[in-house]
């Protein structure tokens, strides 16, 4: 009978009461917008970490990374990366060499790191090829090639066919240089990692370094993002000589960003809630200032306070609760809209959504295993909204309250 | 044990501090089991007040309240909240029946907060009603019941729990003379047929006709009570 007399109570004051189940949808809406749109950013972040940057895992030798000296290459590296191109989780695996090294032009220099690739797997593992915004990929014919981050190419005033010389230390320690012409200019999500990497061939690259057929790096990228931890055990008890970094270890931005994210959309929610249970008290306090004679008349009836107070929470959870499906439902609606049609943020500028290392373009994702969590907040400020109301309520004295 | 309410001594003052205004003062009064009382005197007289104290609405400042030997005074104000639910009935003076439930759903508030099963509510519900004779306005919601109707939903109300006395704070005080004279003769029949105790305060002439037992309060002291006459009136009749 409590929870009839909770439900029929919210619609004596129908407008009031769609009033604050409209703003506890809006409120809703607009934190469960900021939580897909944090979803969408990250995902999209993980992917382009993951899929354009460092793939899943690295494989280096265990002193290489220290302070990356060419000397440190993956011993027996051929054969290693057959291994793995040969696991089954394993969607590709690329070699690449790495040097540390000086660019210069005519106009300046810039420190950079020199990524020696095999550009066909390269295309695919970091898809290399789809970022050139000027230029073609390499030629197989031509010589001494390079690609440049349009950052890097902006900052060194670079264009197409530019001359540039790349300068480093080889394996026995000697000053190497190397002249290499433009050959593309890329541009990725990510405008730091831009300025500093640029690609050429490997089969250039490992003669000036000397390291002939060697490299330093295995770049793999696996059928499916879950087997990461997995597959870095298992290659980790295959080859113990080796260092073997998953993405969140080379990327601890990315992975810190995944994990915070998180807890700052979670505060939205809580902080949009917050603001919205004054609405609800206000509300809840009207109609209990409005009831104070029924009231009054059900605890001298014999109400008990345990029962006064679960009406006047019912109430509020009614109140809460109503406004939580439209909420939802809208913003699973405009979730699965701009999921489709991408929400463009290139207004906000597109040099500073890459130099954070995300794309203009969000693909926001309903957040479904965010959703238990957000209905324990809409509860526990329901919870926390029916406490004022409710003392206001069981402080009533029948005989006053009957008074009025 | 016919004695249902016995109070003693029992006195009520407001504005203590300032100027103390005694609304009950030194009340002794006693009700036996199946007595039809009226409380009557003027407004001010402490009628209402009286009524509080001895539904465990209100605590006395002195005396004693005892409903079937329990003191009522001594009870914590949860006790209180429960000893209501279980012993007294109440019809106010207003039409309080709780607006969003029907007048059927009104009656058997009470006895689910009791506990009491289904099958008994509802043999009891229909009962009620047809002594109330508005078996076809059970599931009518207050708003669309006469005033009168109204306090006879209200009055099936305090008798649903079948309490040990019903107190009627001004049952009639809003109502025209036929739903008034209708109402009498329904908490009427009820004390007859139920042997339920009726106390009820009021300063409306019919009602005072109808009751059994006329008690007049005037600045909260009893200046008369019609028991001992009508007491007198037995034994001269014997």
């Amino acid at each position: 009978m409590i929870f009839i007399m909770a439900w029929r109570n919210i619609w004596r004051n129908k407008m009031r009461s769609i009033v604050i189940m409209l703003s506890i949808a809006i409120g809703l809406f607009a934190g469960v917008s900021v939580l897909a749109l944090y979803e969408g950013m990250m995902k999209s972040r993980v992917r382009n970490v993951i899929d354009s940057e460092v793939g899943h895992l690295q494989m280096h030798n265990i002193k290489f990374k220290e302070d990356y000296d060419p000397r440190y290459i993956l011993a027996n590296g051929a054969g290693v990366l057959t291994t793995v191109k040969g696991m089954p989780e394993v969607k590709l695996a690329a070699s690449r060499s790495i040097a540390m090294g000086m660019l210069a032009t005519p106009t300046g220099s810039a420190g950079v790191q020199i990524n020696g690739v095999i550009p066909g797997l390269e295309y695919q593992v970091s898809q290399l090829q789809r970022k050139i915004i000027q230029g073609r990929p390499f030629d197989p014919v031509k010589k001494n090639e390079i690609m440049v981050g349009q950052k890097l190419a902006k900052k060194m005033k670079l264009k197409l066919r530019s001359k540039l010389v790349l300068t480093f230390t080889d394996t026995s320690g000697n000053m190497v240089s190397g002249a290499f012409r433009v050959a593309a200019i890329y541009q990725s999500d990510n405008a730091p990692l831009d300025e500093k990497n640029v690609y050429v061939n490997m089969e250039e690259l490992n003669p000036l370094l000397g390291i002939q057929n060697a490299f330093h790096e295995i770049v793999i990228l696996l059928k499916n993002d879950a087997a990461v931890e997995k597959m870095q055990r298992e290659l980790q008890q295959k080859f113990p000589a080796y260092q073997i970094e998953s993405w969140r270890e080379i990327s601890p931005e990315t992975d810190l960003l995944v994990k915070t994210v998180d807890q700052y959309s979670y505060i939205i929610m809580f902080i949009i809630m917050f603001s919205l249970a004054f609405g609800i008290v206000n509300t809840m306090l009207m109609a209990i200032l409005e009831r104070t004679r029924e009231i009054g008349m059900m605890v001298a009836l014999g109400t008990n306070h345990v029962r006064i107070f679960l009406m006047i929470f019912l109430e509020t959870i009614f109140l809460t609760l109503g406004g939580t499906p439209v909420g939802l439902f809208i913003s699973w609606l405009a979730t699965a809209y701009f999921n489709k049609q991408g929400l463009d943020l290139s207004g906000m500028g597109r040099e500073m959504m890459s130099s954070f290392g995300f794309g203009t373009v969000i693909y926001p994702e309903f957040p479904a295993d965010k959703i238990a969590g957000v209905l324990l907040i809409v509860a526990g400020t329901a919870f926390v909204s029916c406490l004022l109301p409710a003392i206001k309520a069981l402080k009533l004295l029948p005989v006053e309250a009957l008074r009025r | 044990m016919n004695t249902v309410i016995d109070a003693h001594n029992v006195s009520k003052v407001y504005n203590k501090e300032t100027i103390p205004v005694y609304a009950v003062n030194n009340v002794h009064l006693h009700i036996e089991r199946g007595e039809f009382t009226a409380l009557v005197g003027p407004s001010g007289s402490g009628k209402t007040t009286l009524l509080n104290l001895i539904g465990g609405l209100d605590k006395p400042d002195n005396g004693s309240v005892f409903i079937n030997e329990l003191d009522i005074t001594k009870l914590s104000t949860n006790e209180l909240i429960d000893f209501r639910l279980k012993n007294i009935g109440f019809v106010f003076q207003s039409f309080n029946l709780i607006p969003v439930l029907t007048a059927k759903e009104n009656v058997e508030f009470i006895m689910l907060l009791q506990h009491i099963k289904k099958s008994v509510r509802d043999a009891r519900v229909q009962q009620l009603f047809r002594q109330i004779e508005m078996s076809d306005k059970m599931d009518a919601r207050p708003a669309q019941l006469s005033g009168g109707q109204q306090q006879r939903v209200a009055v099936a109300r305090a008798l649903a729990s079948r309490p040990k006395f019903v107190l009627a704070d001004e049952p009639t005080a809003n109502l025209d003379s036929k739903s008034a004279f209708n109402l009498l003769d329904i908490m009427a029949k009820l004390n007859k047929e139920e042997h339920i105790t009726f106390l009820f305060s009021t300063h409306d002439q019919r009602v005072i006709e109808r009751a059994r037992r006329v008690i007049t309060l005037v600045d909260g002291r009893i200046v008369s009570d019609t028991a001992a006459v009508s007491t007198r009136h037995e034994k001269a009749d014997v």
